[in-house]
């Protein structure tokens, strides 16, 4: 038997020149899941917690204290924490939204198309994420010394320093240093890539795999599937830490390089 | 040989070679974990949390592997 399995979303309908792909109806979907989901916490919330914000507390105590150990302060983890603790958050809901039950017998016209579509197997939402983290960062960084971070990017403070020195050592070293800022540069762009992929690749796996083995005979439709569909619910969890994880260790990096840092 | 028959072979070749390397490396980081944990319980949880992590980058060559795979049999 054949599986279908398709890496771009069908698009359903138009809105002006914006084209509208199910799992951006799923997106949309998702944030009334996680809207109703904070009207649910924050029912009964208060100083003695009841048990789903006990849930949710550990999930922000673990985001506080990585980000104050990357920025070095309370304070200043609190004005960066929303970025990063949002699309966790966001992930968090949009990564099981397979979990669903009958979410396949919404189709739309004649060849079925479906209404519904895991919002990450779209490769648009994993690159808007890291996207938006990675250029919050820089945004940051930039912000707090502007030549300081463009200086760590293209690199002529030694090779002026060698220039004025007259050493010729120093000279072939400032070199070096320039051409590794650049190699850098290409390192900011891979970093895209990487953090992207990794989201949308744990997420389309864990899907097609599951196609793949309900599709082999008519009898592994129904219990053979059960151990695939947890290892992929429980990596689509980890990866939802993992990305805004990654998100914050590299702005550790970068923070930390810029010349005195006044946080 | 036929372009189907090499596109088939081909992405198999990078799944076999992405896995292992993979499974390698996460046996390796459970394995040093496992031992950290059996030497000193205490700090158990929070090498847990950054197993786990670790174990989740690890996996992602694996990830990269299959979507080359899978653009490799379905998109070219």
């Amino acid at each position: 038997m054949a599986v279908q399995v398709s890496l771009a979303p069908d698009f359903i309908f138009n809105v002006g020149p914006v084209m509208v792909s199910n799992s951006m109806i799923a997106t949309f979907a998702t944030t009334v899941l996680i809207f109703l989901a904070a009207l649910y916490v924050r029912q009964g919330a208060g100083v003695i917690p009841t048990r789903v914000q006990t849930l949710f507390e550990v999930f922000v105590d673990f985001f506080m204290d990585q980000l104050e150990r990357v920025t070095g302060s309370e304070k200043q983890a609190r004005k960066v924490f929303p970025v990063f603790f949002t699309v966790f958050f966001f992930l968090l809901f949009a990564n099981q939204f397979g979990l669903i039950p009958l979410l396949g017998i919404f189709v739309v016209g004649e060849e079925g198309v479906p209404l519904f579509r895991t919002p990450t197997t779209e490769y648009s939402l994993p690159i808007a994420m890291a996207l938006t983290v990675l250029v919050f960062t820089h945004v940051l960084a930039f912000s707090l010394t502007p030549l300081g971070h463009l200086g760590n990017y293209i690199k002529v403070g030694p090779i002026i320093k060698a220039l004025k020195a007259r050493s010729l050592n120093d000279l072939a070293m400032g070199f070096v240093d320039f051409f590794l800022g650049l190699l850098d540069i290409i390192g900011e762009l891979a970093k895209i890539i990487s953090l992207s992929t990794r989201l949308f690749g744990n997420i389309v796996a864990g899907e097609v795999i599951i196609a793949i083995i309900s599709s082999l005979f008519f009898f592994t439709q129904f219990v053979v599937p059960l151990p695939f569909l947890l290892l992929s619910t429980a990596s689509s969890f980890v990866q939802a830490i993992v990305l805004p994880f990654l998100g914050m260790l590299f702005m550790g990096n970068i923070l930390s390089a810029l010349p005195s840092k006044k946080t | 040989m036929e372009a189907d028959v090499a596109k088939m072979v081909t992405s198999a070749a990078v799944m076999s070679v992405g896995a292992f390397t993979s499974a390698t490396g996460e046996a390796w980081i459970a394995k040093t974990a496992l031992d950290g944990m059996a030497r000193n319980p205490e700090v158990a949880d929070k090498l847990f949390t950054n197993m786990i992590v670790a174990m989740a980058l690890d996996e992602s060559t694996a990830i990269y592997c299959l979507v080359i795979a899978l653009i490799i049999l379905f998109v070219v």
